[in-house]
């Protein structure tokens, strides 16, 4: 945040650059789950494909961010695109649910549980493995 | 469903910039004031819970417009707005540091949390 009325131009050039960062982060990652999401769609139809794809977009943010989290050094503008931008919106916390409550209401708890259970423990097993493949990346 | 075409692309990438922004301002904004950032990521998942519970009823009931809203709103800026990935690093460092009851706090707390506030905007826009 960079909002201190001391800093006046430097302070509000690096809260554009801050929001520039994300906001170019964010449109990769966000067409590139929705193109998840359509082939998914189309290779499986309906519900099973979104609930895959939707699976297979979170744990690969989740393995990226973990890479990201795993350089030594603060990177600030590297986590502002890559981390808060790219990752953040490739995955989705608002679909997954909405994807679980769908299961629920369909009547299919179980189907509901394991979609929970694989992407929580996939996801901490990707955060995982993304922060051993980010340290072999450090300099 | 229609084929993804460029300007369908358009409409996911226009709602996916004011969903991260907003949810690394607000995130940033509500940082000091809590006990742990990650109850700020929290409250961001819960709301887009909340909204994108509302929109989709909303357009299953009053038939609000078509594919593409849903994909600027809800693809776009609710899918950005909230995050997976954000979510499990910080719960990946609460266990990390071995604080157990805060993991389990935050993990249940999101996914029931979650839950409810889709059914509330689910039950909200059919009503």
């Amino acid at each position: 945040m960079a909002t201190s009325p001391t800093g006046g131009h430097a302070a509000l050039r690096r809260e554009a650059r801050d929001l520039l960062l994300v906001a170019t982060g964010a449109v990769p990652g966000a067409l590139l789950r929705w193109h998840l999401e359509d082939l998914g769609k189309g290779l499986m139809g309906g519900h099973a494909g979104l609930i895959e794809f939707d699976l297979i977009a979170n744990l690969l943010g989740t393995f990226l961010i973990g890479v990201i989290a795993a350089q030594p050094a603060p990177r600030p503008r590297l986590m502002l695109l890559g981390g808060i931008g790219f990752c953040g919106s490739l995955t989705t916390f608002s679909s997954w649910m909405l994807q679980i409550s769908l299961a629920l209401r369909r009547g299919r708890p179980d189907e509901a549980l394991i979609v929970v259970l694989i992407s929580l423990l996939g996801g901490l097993v990707a955060v995982s493995v993304g922060l051993v493949v980010g340290r072999w990346f450090r300099r | 469903m229609a084929a993804a075409g460029g300007n369908d692309a358009l409409f996911v990438a226009i709602g996916a910039v004011p969903g991260a922004l907003l949810r690394f301002r607000v995130i940033n904004h509500f940082e000091p004031m809590l006990p742990r950032k990650h109850w700020g990521t929290f409250g961001v998942n819960l709301i887009a819970c909340f909204a994108i519970g509302l929109l989709v009823s909303l357009q299953s009931s009053c038939g609000l417009a078509a594919g593409r809203t849903l994909l600027l709103l809800g693809t776009g800026f609710l899918g950005s707005f909230s995050t997976f990935s954000t979510w499990i690093a910080e719960l990946h460092a609460t266990l990390d540091r071995h604080q157990r009851r805060e993991a389990v706090l935050l993990c249940g707390g999101s996914v029931l949390g979650g839950l409810l506030a889709v059914a509330a905007g689910l039950a909200l826009g059919s009503s």
